[in-house]
Protein backbone atom coordinates (compact mmCIF):
# COMPACT_ATOMS: atom_id res chain seq x y z
CA UNK A 1 0.00 0.00 0.00
CA UNK A 2 1.45 3.08 -1.03
CA UNK A 3 0.78 4.98 2.20
CA UNK A 4 2.90 2.61 4.27
CA UNK A 5 5.28 3.56 1.08
CA UNK A 6 5.27 6.94 2.09
CA UNK A 7 5.93 6.57 5.54
CA UNK A 8 9.22 4.16 5.00
CA UNK A 9 10.48 7.11 2.66
CA UNK A 10 9.69 9.57 5.56
CA UNK A 11 11.52 7.70 8.15
CA UNK A 12 14.37 7.16 6.33
CA UNK A 13 14.91 10.28 5.22
CA UNK A 14 13.65 11.88 8.18
CA UNK A 15 16.75 9.63 9.75
CA UNK A 16 19.68 10.52 7.40
CA UNK A 17 19.01 14.46 8.17
CA UNK A 18 18.45 13.86 12.05
CA UNK A 19 21.82 12.08 11.40
CA UNK A 20 23.42 14.43 9.93
CA UNK A 21 22.34 17.35 12.06
CA UNK A 22 23.50 15.22 15.12
CA UNK A 23 26.93 14.36 13.85
CA UNK A 24 28.82 17.36 15.16
CA UNK A 25 27.29 17.08 18.39
CA UNK A 26 28.10 13.24 18.67
CA UNK A 27 31.71 13.95 17.42
CA UNK A 28 31.82 16.76 20.34
CA UNK A 29 30.11 14.21 22.70
CA UNK A 30 32.64 11.70 22.35
CA UNK A 31 35.82 14.81 22.54
CA UNK A 32 34.56 15.06 25.88
CA UNK A 33 34.91 11.05 26.85
CA UNK A 34 38.62 11.34 25.13
CA UNK A 35 37.36 9.53 22.35
CA UNK A 36 39.79 11.35 19.91
CA UNK A 37 40.31 11.15 15.67
CA UNK A 38 43.31 10.25 14.51
CA UNK A 39 43.34 12.37 11.34
CA UNK A 40 47.24 11.31 10.49
CA UNK A 41 46.98 7.71 10.10
CA UNK A 42 45.79 6.04 6.77
CA UNK A 43 42.89 5.57 7.33
CA UNK A 44 41.92 7.81 9.99
CA UNK A 45 41.24 5.80 13.03
CA UNK A 46 40.16 6.45 16.80
CA UNK A 47 42.33 6.93 19.51
CA UNK A 48 42.17 7.05 23.49
CA UNK A 49 39.94 4.64 25.81
CA UNK A 50 36.85 6.57 26.61
CA UNK A 51 36.91 8.50 30.35
CA UNK A 52 35.19 10.89 32.37
CA UNK A 53 38.78 12.66 33.31
CA UNK A 54 38.03 15.45 30.79
CA UNK A 55 34.94 16.69 32.78
CA UNK A 56 37.52 17.04 36.05
CA UNK A 57 39.46 19.34 33.77
CA UNK A 58 36.95 21.69 33.07
CA UNK A 59 38.04 23.22 36.45
CA UNK A 60 41.33 23.38 36.05
CA UNK A 61 41.19 25.29 32.49
CA UNK A 62 38.44 27.78 34.47
CA UNK A 63 38.40 27.59 37.89
CA UNK A 64 35.43 29.00 38.12
CA UNK A 65 33.13 27.05 35.74
CA UNK A 66 30.82 25.33 38.31
CA UNK A 67 30.48 28.63 39.56
CA UNK A 68 29.34 29.93 36.35
CA UNK A 69 27.19 27.10 35.53
CA UNK A 70 25.34 27.87 39.03
CA UNK A 71 25.07 31.45 37.94
CA UNK A 72 23.70 30.53 34.35
CA UNK A 73 21.12 28.24 36.11
CA UNK A 74 19.98 30.76 38.87
CA UNK A 75 19.67 33.86 36.72
CA UNK A 76 17.69 32.17 33.35
CA UNK A 77 15.18 30.22 35.91
CA UNK A 78 14.54 33.94 37.06
CA UNK A 79 14.31 35.63 34.34
CA UNK A 80 12.28 32.98 32.84
CA UNK A 81 10.06 33.40 35.73
CA UNK A 82 9.81 37.28 35.49
CA UNK A 83 9.27 37.01 31.57
CA UNK A 84 6.84 34.99 31.53
CA UNK A 85 4.71 36.33 34.74
CA UNK A 86 4.64 40.13 33.22
CA UNK A 87 4.36 38.88 29.78
CA UNK A 88 1.12 36.25 30.87
CA UNK A 89 -0.28 39.77 32.53
CA UNK A 90 -0.03 42.16 29.69
CA UNK A 91 -0.98 39.27 27.14
CA UNK A 92 -3.99 38.76 29.13
CA UNK A 93 -4.81 42.76 28.70
CA UNK A 94 -3.92 42.93 25.31
CA UNK A 95 -6.00 40.07 24.74
CA UNK A 96 -9.53 41.38 26.49
CA UNK A 97 -9.07 45.41 26.68
CA UNK A 98 -9.82 45.57 22.78
CA UNK A 99 -7.42 48.39 22.67
CA UNK A 100 -7.37 50.50 19.09
CA UNK A 101 -4.95 48.45 16.49
CA UNK A 102 -4.46 45.91 19.03
CA UNK A 103 -3.74 43.52 15.72
CA UNK A 104 -0.52 45.54 15.00
CA UNK A 105 -0.05 46.31 18.63
CA UNK A 106 0.58 42.58 18.79
CA UNK A 107 3.01 42.50 15.97
CA UNK A 108 4.83 45.36 16.81
CA UNK A 109 5.81 43.17 19.60
CA UNK A 110 7.27 40.23 17.61
CA UNK A 111 9.50 43.32 15.45
CA UNK A 112 10.76 43.90 19.06
CA UNK A 113 11.60 40.36 19.66
CA UNK A 114 13.73 40.28 16.44
CA UNK A 115 15.91 43.57 17.45
CA UNK A 116 18.87 41.35 17.78
CA UNK A 117 20.82 42.73 21.33
CA UNK A 118 23.87 44.68 19.81
CA UNK A 119 21.30 47.05 18.50
CA UNK A 120 20.36 48.25 22.13
CA UNK A 121 23.11 47.18 24.53
CA UNK A 122 25.65 49.72 24.41
CA UNK A 123 23.26 52.79 25.95
CA UNK A 124 22.45 50.01 28.43
CA UNK A 125 25.32 48.64 29.34
CA UNK A 126 26.62 52.40 29.51
CA UNK A 127 23.51 53.57 31.93
CA UNK A 128 23.58 50.82 34.42
CA UNK A 129 27.45 51.84 34.58
CA UNK A 130 26.70 55.28 35.28
CA UNK A 131 23.72 54.25 37.87
CA UNK A 132 26.33 51.87 39.08
CA UNK A 133 24.64 48.14 38.95
CA UNK A 134 27.27 46.72 37.61
CA UNK A 135 28.17 43.20 38.18
CA UNK A 136 24.86 43.07 39.92
CA UNK A 137 22.93 39.34 39.60
CA UNK A 138 19.52 41.45 39.76
CA UNK A 139 20.76 43.46 37.05
CA UNK A 140 21.40 40.96 35.02
CA UNK A 141 18.27 38.94 35.52
CA UNK A 142 15.93 41.68 35.47
CA UNK A 143 17.74 42.60 31.52
CA UNK A 144 17.33 39.15 30.45
CA UNK A 145 13.72 39.01 31.57
CA UNK A 146 13.00 42.36 29.66
CA UNK A 147 15.31 41.06 26.60
CA UNK A 148 12.85 38.14 26.32
CA UNK A 149 9.22 39.58 27.14
CA UNK A 150 8.81 40.19 23.65
CA UNK A 151 8.40 37.44 22.32
CA UNK A 152 6.82 35.78 25.23
CA UNK A 153 4.09 38.28 25.18
CA UNK A 154 3.51 37.70 21.57
CA UNK A 155 3.23 33.64 21.86
CA UNK A 156 1.24 34.25 24.61
CA UNK A 157 -1.21 36.42 23.39
CA UNK A 158 -1.51 33.84 20.52
CA UNK A 159 -2.75 31.41 23.35
CA UNK A 160 -5.25 33.25 25.32
CA UNK A 161 -6.75 35.09 22.52
CA UNK A 162 -8.06 31.46 21.14
CA UNK A 163 -9.70 30.67 24.73
CA UNK A 164 -13.57 31.10 24.90
CA UNK A 165 -14.42 34.00 27.03
CA UNK A 166 -17.59 32.41 28.55
CA UNK A 167 -15.59 30.84 31.50
CA UNK A 168 -14.54 34.30 32.68
CA UNK A 169 -17.72 36.05 32.29
CA UNK A 170 -19.34 33.41 34.54
CA UNK A 171 -16.51 33.43 37.18
CA UNK A 172 -16.62 37.31 36.65
CA UNK A 173 -20.80 36.43 37.27
CA UNK A 174 -19.96 34.84 40.21
CA UNK A 175 -18.20 37.94 42.06
CA UNK A 176 -14.78 36.51 40.88
CA UNK A 177 -12.08 39.76 40.71
CA UNK A 178 -9.49 39.98 38.01
CA UNK A 179 -6.88 37.83 39.93
CA UNK A 180 -9.21 35.13 40.70
CA UNK A 181 -10.11 34.87 36.58
CA UNK A 182 -6.62 35.05 35.66
CA UNK A 183 -5.28 32.43 38.61
CA UNK A 184 -8.17 30.03 38.46
CA UNK A 185 -9.86 30.29 34.98
CA UNK A 186 -7.36 31.71 32.49
CA UNK A 187 -3.97 30.18 33.90
CA UNK A 188 -5.15 26.89 34.01
CA UNK A 189 -7.09 26.50 30.73
CA UNK A 190 -3.35 28.13 28.85
CA UNK A 191 -0.85 26.16 31.44
CA UNK A 192 0.50 23.90 28.98
CA UNK A 193 1.29 27.19 26.57
CA UNK A 194 3.10 29.17 29.75
CA UNK A 195 4.64 26.35 30.50
CA UNK A 196 5.93 25.88 27.11
CA UNK A 197 6.82 29.51 26.56
CA UNK A 198 8.85 29.16 30.12
CA UNK A 199 11.20 26.57 28.91
CA UNK A 200 11.86 28.45 25.32
CA UNK A 201 12.64 31.71 27.26
CA UNK A 202 15.06 29.68 29.69
CA UNK A 203 16.60 28.43 26.88
CA UNK A 204 17.13 31.91 25.51
CA UNK A 205 18.77 33.06 28.65
CA UNK A 206 20.50 30.43 29.48
CA UNK A 207 22.58 31.14 26.05
CA UNK A 208 22.34 34.83 26.08
CA UNK A 209 25.46 36.22 25.35
CA UNK A 210 26.15 40.18 24.86
CA UNK A 211 23.02 40.88 27.32
CA UNK A 212 24.97 39.76 30.31
CA UNK A 213 28.35 40.17 28.89
CA UNK A 214 28.10 43.77 28.51
CA UNK A 215 26.44 44.10 32.13
CA UNK A 216 29.71 42.56 34.07
CA UNK A 217 32.78 43.34 34.66
CA UNK A 218 34.05 39.84 35.26
CA UNK A 219 32.59 39.60 38.89
CA UNK A 220 29.11 37.96 37.94
CA UNK A 221 29.67 35.29 34.58
CA UNK A 222 27.33 33.31 33.13
CA UNK A 223 28.39 30.09 30.71
CA UNK A 224 28.24 31.47 27.53
CA UNK A 225 30.42 34.97 28.61
CA UNK A 226 33.51 32.46 30.32
CA UNK A 227 33.65 30.86 27.09
CA UNK A 228 34.11 34.01 24.94
CA UNK A 229 36.40 34.95 27.46
CA UNK A 230 39.11 31.82 26.18
CA UNK A 231 38.79 33.33 22.61
CA UNK A 232 39.14 37.20 23.71
CA UNK A 233 42.07 36.54 25.69
CA UNK A 234 43.59 33.96 23.54
CA UNK A 235 43.87 31.50 26.37
CA UNK A 236 45.04 28.39 25.55
CA UNK A 237 41.89 25.73 25.35
CA UNK A 238 42.12 21.91 24.99
CA UNK A 239 39.63 20.27 23.06
CA UNK A 240 38.70 17.39 25.39
CA UNK A 241 38.02 20.02 28.24
CA UNK A 242 36.47 22.17 26.24
CA UNK A 243 33.91 19.71 24.44
CA UNK A 244 33.44 18.43 28.32
CA UNK A 245 32.50 21.62 28.83
CA UNK A 246 29.85 22.14 26.04
CA UNK A 247 28.73 18.43 27.00
CA UNK A 248 27.79 19.94 30.27
CA UNK A 249 26.37 23.08 28.99
CA UNK A 250 24.08 21.62 26.81
CA UNK A 251 22.86 18.07 29.20
CA UNK A 252 20.45 20.39 31.06
CA UNK A 253 18.86 22.14 28.33
CA UNK A 254 18.78 18.31 26.59
CA UNK A 255 16.83 16.70 29.67
CA UNK A 256 14.40 19.85 29.94
CA UNK A 257 13.22 19.47 26.66
CA UNK A 258 12.94 15.80 26.80
CA UNK A 259 11.34 16.19 29.74
CA UNK A 260 8.65 18.47 28.70
CA UNK A 261 8.96 17.64 25.04
CA UNK A 262 5.23 16.92 24.81
CA UNK A 263 4.50 20.28 26.20
CA UNK A 264 6.83 22.07 23.87
CA UNK A 265 4.11 20.92 21.49
CA UNK A 266 2.40 23.94 22.52
CA UNK A 267 5.01 26.83 21.56
CA UNK A 268 3.75 28.61 18.69
CA UNK A 269 3.77 31.80 17.16
CA UNK A 270 0.97 30.68 14.62
CA UNK A 271 -1.70 33.60 14.65
CA UNK A 272 -4.85 32.64 15.44
CA UNK A 273 -7.39 31.26 13.04
CA UNK A 274 -10.47 33.11 11.53
CA UNK A 275 -11.06 36.94 12.59
CA UNK A 276 -12.16 36.12 16.26
CA UNK A 277 -11.42 39.57 17.21
CA UNK A 278 -11.81 43.14 15.42
CA UNK B 1 -15.05 40.41 30.79
CA UNK B 2 -14.63 44.17 31.08
CA UNK B 3 -11.56 45.23 32.36
CA UNK B 4 -11.24 48.47 34.80
CA UNK B 5 -8.68 51.30 34.19
CA UNK B 6 -7.28 49.65 37.37
CA UNK B 7 -6.97 46.42 36.09
CA UNK B 8 -5.06 47.47 32.89
CA UNK B 9 -2.97 49.43 34.88
CA UNK B 10 -2.40 45.80 36.95
CA UNK B 11 -1.94 44.33 33.86
CA UNK B 12 0.29 46.64 31.94
CA UNK B 13 2.31 48.25 34.12
CA UNK B 14 4.87 45.32 35.19
CA UNK B 15 5.66 44.69 31.42
CA UNK B 16 5.69 48.57 30.59
CA UNK B 17 8.20 48.77 33.67
CA UNK B 18 10.66 46.03 32.18
CA UNK B 19 10.58 47.38 28.56
CA UNK B 20 10.92 50.90 29.28
CA UNK B 21 13.59 50.81 32.53
CA UNK B 22 15.75 48.23 30.67
CA UNK B 23 15.11 48.72 26.99
CA UNK B 24 13.02 51.96 25.84
CA UNK B 25 14.79 54.52 28.35
CA UNK B 26 18.43 53.30 27.52
CA UNK B 27 17.77 53.33 23.96
CA UNK B 28 16.38 56.60 23.53
CA UNK B 29 19.10 58.25 26.16
CA UNK B 30 21.94 56.04 23.88
CA UNK B 31 19.85 57.44 20.37
CA UNK B 32 20.87 60.79 21.99
CA UNK B 33 24.06 60.17 23.14
CA UNK B 34 24.62 59.06 19.28
CA UNK B 35 24.05 63.19 17.88
CA UNK B 36 26.75 64.85 20.31
CA UNK B 37 30.45 63.49 20.85
CA UNK B 38 29.44 61.93 24.22
CA UNK B 39 31.58 59.06 25.23
CA UNK B 40 31.94 57.16 28.99
CA UNK B 41 34.83 57.74 29.13
CA UNK B 42 34.96 61.84 29.32
CA UNK B 43 33.60 64.02 30.96
CA UNK B 44 32.36 66.70 28.64
CA UNK B 45 30.85 66.29 25.13
CA UNK B 46 29.00 68.57 22.94
CA UNK B 47 26.34 68.39 20.16
CA UNK B 48 27.78 66.61 16.40
CA UNK B 49 24.79 66.21 14.57
CA UNK B 50 24.76 63.65 12.32
CA UNK B 51 28.86 63.58 12.67
CA UNK B 52 28.76 59.84 14.01
CA UNK B 53 26.52 58.42 11.65
CA UNK B 54 28.28 60.45 8.54
CA UNK B 55 31.65 58.78 9.74
CA UNK B 56 29.94 55.27 10.15
CA UNK B 57 28.67 55.48 6.63
CA UNK B 58 31.65 56.41 4.77
CA UNK B 59 33.46 54.23 6.95
CA UNK B 60 35.00 51.24 3.87
CA UNK B 61 34.93 48.98 6.44
CA UNK B 62 31.34 49.32 8.03
CA UNK B 63 30.55 49.01 4.35
CA UNK B 64 31.97 45.79 3.98
CA UNK B 65 30.32 44.52 7.22
CA UNK B 66 26.88 45.45 5.79
CA UNK B 67 27.76 43.83 2.57
CA UNK B 68 28.46 40.26 4.90
CA UNK B 69 25.50 40.65 6.54
CA UNK B 70 22.91 41.51 3.45
CA UNK B 71 24.48 38.24 1.74
CA UNK B 72 24.21 36.26 5.19
CA UNK B 73 20.97 37.36 5.69
CA UNK B 74 19.64 37.03 2.44
CA UNK B 75 21.50 33.72 1.86
CA UNK B 76 20.95 31.81 5.55
CA UNK B 77 17.51 33.12 6.24
CA UNK B 78 15.76 31.48 3.34
CA UNK B 79 18.15 28.61 3.75
CA UNK B 80 17.08 28.04 6.89
CA UNK B 81 13.38 28.76 6.42
CA UNK B 82 14.10 25.92 3.41
CA UNK B 83 15.36 23.17 5.57
CA UNK B 84 13.34 23.69 8.44
CA UNK B 85 10.14 23.68 6.80
CA UNK B 86 11.16 20.45 4.89
CA UNK B 87 12.16 18.39 8.01
CA UNK B 88 8.52 19.93 9.49
CA UNK B 89 7.00 18.43 6.63
CA UNK B 90 8.40 15.27 7.04
CA UNK B 91 7.72 15.39 10.85
CA UNK B 92 3.84 16.42 10.33
CA UNK B 93 1.78 13.34 9.56
CA UNK B 94 1.23 11.21 13.09
CA UNK B 95 3.86 8.43 13.85
CA UNK B 96 4.81 6.56 16.49
CA UNK B 97 7.42 8.70 18.75
CA UNK B 98 6.84 11.75 17.09
CA UNK B 99 7.07 14.05 19.81
CA UNK B 100 10.12 12.28 20.94
CA UNK B 101 11.82 12.97 17.33
CA UNK B 102 10.99 16.51 17.47
CA UNK B 103 12.64 17.01 20.73
CA UNK B 104 15.93 15.51 19.44
CA UNK B 105 15.85 17.56 16.32
CA UNK B 106 16.06 20.68 18.73
CA UNK B 107 19.35 19.61 19.80
CA UNK B 108 20.92 21.75 17.16
CA UNK B 109 19.15 24.31 18.56
CA UNK B 110 19.80 24.32 22.17
CA UNK B 111 23.36 24.72 21.74
CA UNK B 112 24.50 28.61 22.79
CA UNK B 113 25.57 30.69 19.77
CA UNK B 114 28.66 30.74 21.53
CA UNK B 115 29.11 27.10 22.47
CA UNK B 116 28.48 26.41 18.64
CA UNK B 117 31.53 29.02 17.57
CA UNK B 118 33.50 26.85 20.16
CA UNK B 119 32.27 23.70 18.64
CA UNK B 120 33.01 24.42 14.86
CA UNK B 121 36.60 25.94 16.18
CA UNK B 122 37.95 22.37 16.49
CA UNK B 123 35.66 20.43 14.00
CA UNK B 124 37.27 22.38 11.60
CA UNK B 125 40.73 22.35 13.01
CA UNK B 126 42.99 19.79 11.16
CA UNK B 127 43.74 17.81 14.20
CA UNK B 128 40.50 17.09 15.89
CA UNK B 129 37.91 17.61 13.14
CA UNK B 130 35.51 15.78 11.41
CA UNK B 131 36.48 17.25 7.94
CA UNK B 132 39.81 16.48 7.99
CA UNK B 133 38.81 12.66 9.13
CA UNK B 134 36.07 12.17 6.11
CA UNK B 135 39.05 13.85 3.61
CA UNK B 136 41.30 10.97 5.29
CA UNK B 137 39.15 8.45 3.89
CA UNK B 138 39.39 9.47 0.75
CA UNK B 139 42.97 9.58 0.48
CA UNK B 140 42.84 13.53 0.62
CA UNK B 141 45.64 15.73 1.98
CA UNK B 142 44.90 17.59 5.23
CA UNK B 143 42.88 20.57 4.36
CA UNK B 144 43.14 23.94 5.74
CA UNK B 145 40.50 25.11 7.86
CA UNK B 146 38.06 26.51 5.60
CA UNK B 147 37.14 29.29 8.28
CA UNK B 148 40.73 30.82 7.88
CA UNK B 149 39.93 30.97 4.01
CA UNK B 150 38.85 34.38 2.39
CA UNK B 151 36.35 33.16 -0.19
CA UNK B 152 35.07 29.88 2.11
CA UNK B 153 34.99 31.73 5.49
CA UNK B 154 31.49 33.61 4.86
CA UNK B 155 29.71 30.49 3.43
CA UNK B 156 31.01 28.47 6.16
CA UNK B 157 29.58 30.81 8.80
CA UNK B 158 26.32 30.48 6.86
CA UNK B 159 26.26 27.41 6.93
CA UNK B 160 27.28 26.82 10.88
CA UNK B 161 24.59 29.25 11.29
CA UNK B 162 21.68 27.25 9.31
CA UNK B 163 22.68 24.20 11.14
CA UNK B 164 22.05 25.74 14.58
CA UNK B 165 18.74 27.55 13.27
CA UNK B 166 16.83 25.17 10.83
CA UNK B 167 15.95 23.06 13.75
CA UNK B 168 14.81 25.79 15.95
CA UNK B 169 12.53 26.84 12.23
CA UNK B 170 11.14 23.18 11.95
CA UNK B 171 10.41 23.39 16.01
CA UNK B 172 8.45 26.86 14.89
CA UNK B 173 6.87 25.13 11.93
CA UNK B 174 5.61 21.74 13.36
CA UNK B 175 2.68 22.91 15.08
CA UNK B 176 1.56 25.41 12.13
CA UNK B 177 1.33 22.22 9.93
CA UNK B 178 -0.52 19.85 12.41
CA UNK B 179 -2.99 22.35 12.84
CA UNK B 180 -4.06 21.77 9.23
CA UNK B 181 -7.42 19.11 9.03
CA UNK B 182 -6.45 15.94 7.90
CA UNK B 183 -9.05 16.58 5.44
CA UNK B 184 -7.37 18.63 3.22
CA UNK B 185 -4.61 16.07 2.53
CA UNK B 186 -6.58 13.48 1.88
CA UNK B 187 -8.22 15.84 -0.67
CA UNK B 188 -5.60 16.81 -2.53
CA UNK B 189 -4.13 12.92 -2.43
CA UNK B 190 -7.90 11.96 -3.61
CA UNK B 191 -7.33 14.65 -6.05
CA UNK B 192 -4.01 13.13 -7.86
CA UNK B 193 -1.79 15.30 -6.17
CA UNK B 194 2.15 14.06 -5.81
CA UNK B 195 3.93 15.01 -2.80
CA UNK B 196 5.51 18.01 -4.56
CA UNK B 197 1.54 19.50 -5.09
CA UNK B 198 0.67 18.87 -1.87
CA UNK B 199 3.68 20.94 -0.25
CA UNK B 200 2.52 23.79 -3.13
CA UNK B 201 -1.15 23.84 -2.19
CA UNK B 202 -2.20 22.55 1.10
CA UNK B 203 1.46 22.92 3.21
CA UNK B 204 2.82 25.89 1.94
CA UNK B 205 -0.96 27.91 1.82
CA UNK B 206 -1.13 26.74 5.56
CA UNK B 207 1.83 27.74 6.94
CA UNK B 208 2.71 31.35 4.85
CA UNK B 209 1.40 33.49 8.01
CA UNK B 210 4.13 31.39 10.29
CA UNK B 211 6.41 31.69 7.68
CA UNK B 212 6.22 35.19 7.61
CA UNK B 213 6.32 35.79 11.10
CA UNK B 214 9.36 32.97 11.66
CA UNK B 215 10.92 34.90 8.59
CA UNK B 216 10.64 38.13 10.87
CA UNK B 217 12.66 36.21 13.52
CA UNK B 218 15.29 35.16 11.46
CA UNK B 219 15.82 38.36 9.40
CA UNK B 220 16.41 40.45 12.98
CA UNK B 221 18.68 37.88 14.40
CA UNK B 222 20.80 37.17 11.28
CA UNK B 223 21.21 41.24 11.37
CA UNK B 224 22.46 41.53 14.04
CA UNK B 225 24.90 38.28 13.60
CA UNK B 226 27.72 38.74 16.92
CA UNK B 227 28.20 35.53 18.77
CA UNK B 228 29.12 32.57 16.42
CA UNK B 229 31.19 34.69 14.37
CA UNK B 230 33.23 36.52 17.09
CA UNK B 231 34.54 33.23 18.09
CA UNK B 232 34.81 31.80 14.87
CA UNK B 233 36.27 34.36 12.94
CA UNK B 234 36.36 37.30 14.75
CA UNK B 235 35.56 39.07 11.62
CA UNK B 236 38.04 37.61 9.76
CA UNK B 237 40.26 36.89 7.35
CA UNK B 238 40.41 40.55 6.84
CA UNK B 239 36.84 41.93 6.79
CA UNK B 240 35.46 38.80 5.05
CA UNK B 241 33.32 38.10 7.49
CA UNK B 242 33.28 41.19 9.41
CA UNK B 243 29.00 42.42 10.30
CA UNK B 244 28.04 45.78 11.48
CA UNK B 245 27.63 43.97 14.99
CA UNK B 246 31.03 43.22 14.97
CA UNK B 247 32.16 46.36 14.08
CA UNK B 248 30.23 48.22 16.16
CA UNK B 249 31.50 46.15 19.14
CA UNK B 250 34.77 46.48 18.35
CA UNK B 251 34.73 50.38 18.02
CA UNK B 252 32.57 50.51 21.61
CA UNK B 253 34.70 48.80 23.30
CA UNK B 254 38.17 47.48 21.56
CA UNK B 255 38.83 50.94 20.14
CA UNK B 256 37.07 52.79 22.38
CA UNK B 257 35.72 55.04 19.79
CA UNK B 258 32.14 55.17 21.66
CA UNK B 259 30.24 57.29 19.54
CA UNK B 260 30.79 55.44 16.31
CA UNK B 261 29.98 51.68 17.68
CA UNK B 262 27.18 53.38 19.21
CA UNK B 263 25.98 54.97 16.18
CA UNK B 264 26.50 51.73 14.15
CA UNK B 265 24.44 49.80 16.77
CA UNK B 266 21.28 52.36 15.60
CA UNK B 267 22.31 51.36 12.15
CA UNK B 268 21.75 48.01 13.17
CA UNK B 269 18.20 48.58 14.72
CA UNK B 270 17.43 51.17 12.29
CA UNK B 271 17.48 48.17 9.57
CA UNK B 272 15.54 46.20 12.12
CA UNK B 273 13.04 47.97 12.24
CA UNK B 274 12.94 49.07 8.42
CA UNK B 275 11.95 45.29 7.90
CA UNK B 276 9.83 44.93 10.84
CA UNK B 277 8.10 47.98 8.83
CA UNK B 278 7.20 45.77 6.01
CA UNK B 279 6.46 42.98 8.14
CA UNK B 280 3.64 44.67 10.05
CA UNK B 281 2.57 45.58 6.64
CA UNK B 282 2.24 42.12 5.33
CA UNK B 283 1.18 40.76 8.46
CA UNK B 284 -1.93 43.04 8.98
CA UNK B 285 -3.16 43.18 5.10
CA UNK B 286 -3.38 39.80 5.29
CA UNK B 287 -4.97 39.13 7.97
CA UNK B 288 -7.77 41.85 7.52
CA UNK B 289 -8.70 40.04 4.07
Amino acid sequence: MSRRRDTVVRILLLSAITAAFLVPLLWTGLASLGVLPDNNSRPPSWTGPATLQHFSEIGGAEPAFWQELATSTTSALGAALITVTVSFLAAFGLARARLPGDRSLTQVFLVLASLPAMAYVLPLSDLIRRLHLLDSFATIVLAEAAVTAPLAVFVLHGAIVQLPTEWEEAAVLDGAGLLRVLARVVLPLIAPSVAATAIVVFVLDWNMLLVPLVLTSGEVKTVPVAMSDFFTFERELEWPAAAAALMVSLVPLAVLVALFHRVLERFTLQAPAGGDIG
Amino acid sequence: MKLTRCDQLFLFAPLAILLGGWLVVPALLGLGATLTTYSPLTTTFKFAGWANYSAVIHDPEFGEAVRNVVLFTVIAVPLELAIGFGIAYLLRPPFRGRSWWRALMLLPWLVSPIASGVMWHFLFGSATGVIDFVFGWFGGNQAASPIGDLRLALPTLIAVEVWRVAPFVTFLLVPGLAAVPEERWEQATLAGASTFGRITRVALPAAKPLLLTVGMLLTGLSLGAFDTILILTGGGPGTATLTPALYSYERAFETNDWPIGAASAWLIAAGVIGVGAVYLRLSTRRSAS
